[in-house]
């Protein structure tokens, strides 16, 4: 299937599936809507593992910062919702640029090891309440609903349409990625970065750009995150986060948008088809991992090669 | 003649050992350079610190009469230096075009939000480029094999890939590693004929090279290094006759031939 069919079946897939409010249950449509926040979260953590190969175990961060900064601009200084969502996306795209510039030129596992770290000490950071604005390890309760254009987005079929909005402006961004100079440079860089940087690329402002893309799109998800469970707390974005989102993209198919959409959906929304194994969700992905990495380690739907 | 490229008194050192030491060349602009030297003799580190990779410990590198001296690699690039591996390092995942697409990067102008956004000017030049790459592909005839995987061709025709990949960033002067290594006799004699084209296009060369055919047939001028230091420098004749030349590397590869 050539690239323009695949987007034209994603497209109308997408477009089937914000009728999911109308066919199904308030159960199903709840899957959904936190299907679409961590698939756009699953996309972000591919830009900066499965495009650029950069190993960011801790993703949840960006997620995190995201969440957290719509929760406190919005409870603690009255932001409509809406306000926040471009604070948040600044936010967490400056953490992600600041934190790893200084460290995106180590090798593959030492930067694992590093953004590991970072976690650790962004949940630490969140369960102090430092000034008194994150609430400790209860966090912050109480966030309003979005409103647009006057209407309050209460319900939860408006909240569903405003999460997958968002999912396919996502899946645009994460197209046009696929054809543009900075998008084929973090390729570049990901299967050999010698011969990258030989060709002129400048690899480690290309790869600290995809970490503060990533994390942006990351905190967008956060923004959307804290509006739907309207509150936020530390143990939302813990390390166990991070391997899941890191995790979802391996086995999925870095660098795939399919791929990364059925990692997400192999993550969120098969155990709830399965309710009563719902607790058997990790050994169900836990195998599924060994098993994708034995028999299918370039993912489940990977990258479409070269011909 | 302008002097394209010079090395004064470059040192580098790995631990104890001196792989480079007080090596100074030039280029001139327009010639086809071969360094030649024996195994070990320091030739890949001499490419390695003019493009970058490595940092002199000692010694410039000019170009076109300017000090860059421990340049990035993407900075050195910018200046119009391409230059090929000894080992063949294509994109294994990606297509012969893909793969030539890459050497013409720093010609987008297109900032990375434009591409993310896929404005209209962004998409005219991704399709400009595409069509130069085309160019590139036909005419070095690998039109044919634009949709292959890369990795998955005949050794010769990936080292054509590689050479594609250079030239299509229309650069100012193209280091080749090695570029007869693995081919057969065919190749390595229709190489010959490439490297001139190259050189008749504008592009200076400088090549490291095993092969004497091309070596001794294609270089306006020639430097020759053994443990890191230059020992001779001249145009194949002289090169051919100097006894230092004979014993460091030409006579111990007539050594090798010869043993059972």
């Amino acid at each position: 299937m050539s690239a323009t069919r695949m987007g034209l079946a994603g497209g109308l897939a997408w477009l089937l599936c914000l009728a999911i409010p109308a066919l199904a249950g308030s159960a199903w449509v709840a899957i959904f809507a936190t299907f679409a926040i961590y698939a756009i979260t699953a996309l972000s953590e591919d830009i900066i593992l499965g495009r650029a190969g950069i190993y960011d175990m801790g993703h949840a961060v960006y997620l995190g910062i995201g969440a957290y900064a719509t929760a406190i601009l919005n409870t603690a200084f009255g932001w409509p919702i809406l306000a926040t969502i471009p604070a948040a996306i600044l936010a967490a795209a400056l953490a992600g640029g600041l934190l790893s510039a200084p460290l995106i030129r180590l090798r593959g596992d030492y930067l694992l090891v590093a953004t590991i770290g970072f976690n650790a000490i962004f949940i630490l950071v969140m369960q102090n309440d430092p000034g008194g604005i994150t609430g400790g390890s209860d966090g912050i309760a109480g966030i309003d609903v979005p409103a647009l254009f006057g209407w309050q987005l209460a319900s939860q079929n408006a909240l569903f349409w405003l999460d997958w909005g968002v999912l396919g402006l996502a899946l645009l961004l994460m197209r046009n990625l696929d054809r543009c100079e900075f998008g084929r440079a973090l390729r570049y860089i990901k299967q050999d970065q010698l011969a990258a940087a030989t060709l002129g690329v400048d690899t480690r402002r290309v790869k600290t750009l995809a970490f503060a893309l990533g994390a942006g799109l990351a905190g967008l998800a956060g923004s959307l995150f804290a509006v739907q469970l309207s509150s936020v707390s530390p143990s939302s974005f813990v390390f166990t986060e991070s391997v899941t989102l890191f995790a979802i993209v391996i086995v999925g198919g870095p660098g795939s948008i399919p791929g990364v959409l059925l990692g997400a959906a192999l993550m969120f929304v098969v155990p709830e088809i399965f309710r009563d194994f719902a607790q058997y969700r990790y050994f169900v992905f836990g195998i599924a991992m060994i098993a994708v990495m034995v028999l299918r380690p370039q993912g489940l739907w990977p990258r479409r090669r070269a011909a | 003649m302008t002097r394209l490229l010079e090395l004064r008194g470059v040192s580098k050192s790995f631990g104890g050992l001196r792989a480079v030491d007080d090596l100074s060349f030039a280029v001139e602009e327009g010639h086809i350079v071969g360094l030649i030297g024996p195994n070990g003799a320091g030739k890949s580190t001499v490419f390695n610190l003019i493009t970058g990779v490595y940092r002199p410990d000692a010694g410039q590198v000019l170009w076109r009469g300017r000090e860059i001296t421990g340049a990035a690699p993407h900075a050195v690039a910018a200046l119009g230096i391409r230059r090929t591996f000894q080992t063949i390092r294509l994109f294994g995942e990606m297509t012969v075009f893909e793969n030539v697409r890459a050497g013409i990067h720093l010609r987008a102008r297109q900032r990375w939000w434009q591409g993310v956004l896929g404005l209209p000017a962004q998409r005219r030049e991704e399709e400009r480029l595409a069509a130069e790459t085309r160019a590139v592909l036909a005419r070095l005839g690998l039109a044919d094999v634009a949709d292959k995987p890369a990795t998955g061709l005949p050794y010769g025709l990936q080292r054509r890939v590689e050479l594609a990949r250079t030239l299509v960033a229309g650069p100012a002067l193209i280091i080749l590693d090695e570029p007869a290594a693995g081919l057969n006799e065919a190749e390595s004699a229709a190489l010959n004929e490439t490297i001139f084209g190259i050189r008749d296009q504008g592009i200076t060369v400088l090549l490291v090279e095993h092969d004497m055919n091309v070596v001794m047939n294609v270089t306006d001028h020639i430097v020759v290094i053994n443990f890191g230091r230059k020992i001779a420098e001249g145009n194949a004749g002289a090169i051919r006759a100097d006894p230092a030349v004979v014993e460091a590397y030409l006579g111990r590869a007539g050594d090798e031939e010869a043993a059972p």
